[in-house]
């Protein structure tokens, strides 16, 4: 049963990979969010997946309990935020295709 | 240790902390530097330490990432990027810090194994704590004890460190900063009125009852469940923050103002100095709370201590709860208190 459980987590982890690199690449900042939620949802599933592992699930569920209830705040943070700034997009918004501007070098 | 997990958690880790630094967009950044601290949670989880993971999670997914938006809103998003420094100075510093980083690098390899019995750190006073804990202060959560009880006086100043913070932010911010709201457009009044936000408003009224009722449940039950003091304080200090973002700064301050914020900041830490002074004035050591059975009725000496360190964990919630508030207000209003997110 516990085989059954460590693939699941390292299954979950594969999928936190996919969502990560929307985190890290995503061309918007909404991209961003959305990796970033879907990462703060696999770690609810994951701590109570470790939890089982380890047959403490008690000690656990608090602590997803936690993530549970404070992990949208950083989404409604987002969302009056661009509220006030309309641009999704910032300048130089890419890993790779950041190129500094003349005005920047100022 | 559960390999197959970890392998994947820290590699997940290494690739978050490297793209962190290097997204040049701030918002993003601070969007991967969330994801960071998800994933650090879950690697203390695995390791098992759940009360470090309770904090973290606390923090990570309540507070930090919205300071940051707090702060991004306030200045700027985009990194100046400065190209045109002197070389030299940039060579140097690499390899000033990737001489720093060799060393650690050495000497991190003369640290014991993971879980080492035979390690200094878990030979001297480990053995006493995981052996006597339950039978000296009746709390069945070790690090309750070691934090409130054998280390309480760490922990005092961990908390007046906590105050200090927040009484740094007000001095920058509010009194020394400048009275301008800071380069941001305020919304004019036909786009306030355009959204009303129900759905959001009316979710945070029914959610936030649960929030403050599981953070007083997360300090309570802290000798028995990991959590205490700073994970509960940082959960209410978390609700606060959402009421703020959900109506505005004026609602959030409605129910605490700012003076009954700074009271309640400095209470907090004289109730943990109070006991440690109580316990000095019943005639035992500061912060030696067995001696406190003289006057917690029904109580002996293994019982008192227990019953302290929840009145010391009160005060470290109250003050944990409103430095939190107090940062975030201060930064996201650039110290005007006038408009928030």
């Amino acid at each position: 049963m516990s085989n059954f459980f460590i693939a699941t987590g390292v299954v979950l982890c594969l999928f936190m990979l996919l969502a990560l690199y929307r985190t890290i690449f995503g061309p918007t900042i909404i991209d961003r969010m959305m990796g970033a939620n879907i990462i703060g949802t696999k770690t609810t599933v994951l701590l109570i997946i470790i939890g089982t592992i380890y047959g403490r699930v008690d000690m656990f569920v608090d602590i997803a309990l936690a993530y549970a209830m404070l992990n949208f705040i950083v989404t409604i943070a987002a969302s009056r935020y661009f509220a006030h700034h309309k641009n999704i997009r910032a300048e130089g918004y890419g890993v790779l295709h950041y190129t500094p501007t003349k005005e920047a070098d100022k | 240790m559960i390999w197959q997990i970890d392998i994947m958690i820290l590699t997940l880790i290494v690739i978050c902390g490297v793209f962190a630094i290097s997204v040049k967009d701030l918002l993003g950044a601070a969007v991967v530097f969330g994801a960071y601290s998800f994933l650090m949670c879950l690697l203390w989880t695995e390791m098992g330490a759940v009360d470090v993971a309770f904090t973290e999670a606390a923090v990570g997914a309540g507070v930090s990432t919205v300071l940051f938006f707090a702060a991004v809103h306030r200045s700027s998003r985009q990194v100046k990027a400065r190209v045109s420094g002197r070389l030299l100075y940039k060579w140097l510093g690499l390899v000033a810090s990737g001489l720093m980083g060799g060393v650690l690098f050495y000497a991190s390899t003369d640290f014991p194994d993971w879980a080492d019995p035979a390690s200094p750190a878990s030979s001297h006073l480990s053995p006493h704590f995981i052996t006597q804990t339950l039978t000296e202060t009746s709390v069945p959560n070790i690090v309750t004890s070691v934090l409130a009880d054998y280390r309480g006086f760490d922990t005092m100043f961990e908390t007046a460190v906590v105050l200090t913070a927040g009484l740094a932010v007000l001095i920058i911010l509010r009194l020394g900063g400048c009275r301008t709201a800071g380069p941001v457009r305020e919304k004019s009044a036909a786009i306030q009125t355009a959204y009303k936000d129900s759905i959001i408003r009316f979710v945070t009224r029914m959610v936030v009852p649960f929030m403050q009722l599981f953070a007083l449940y997360v300090i309570a039950h802290g000798h028995h469940s990991p959590g205490g003091g700073f994970q509960g304080g940082v959960i209410l200090g978390a609700s606060f923050i959402l009421l703020a973002i959900s109506y505005d700064l004026k609602m959030a301050l409605n129910r605490i103002n700012e003076k009954a914020a700074l009271l309640l900041a400095n209470t907090g830490v004289l109730i943990y100095a109070g006991i440690g002074f109580l316990c000095m004035l019943l005639g035992a050591n500061f912060l030696d709370y067995s001696i406190l059975h003289r006057i917690l009725p029904a109580t002996d000496e293994i019982a008192a201590r227990s019953h302290a360190m929840l009145g010391v964990e009160i005060g470290v919630a109250l003050t944990v709860m409103v430095i939190v508030m107090v940062i975030y207000n201060n930064i996201v209003s650039n110290g005007t208190y006038e408009k928030g997110l």
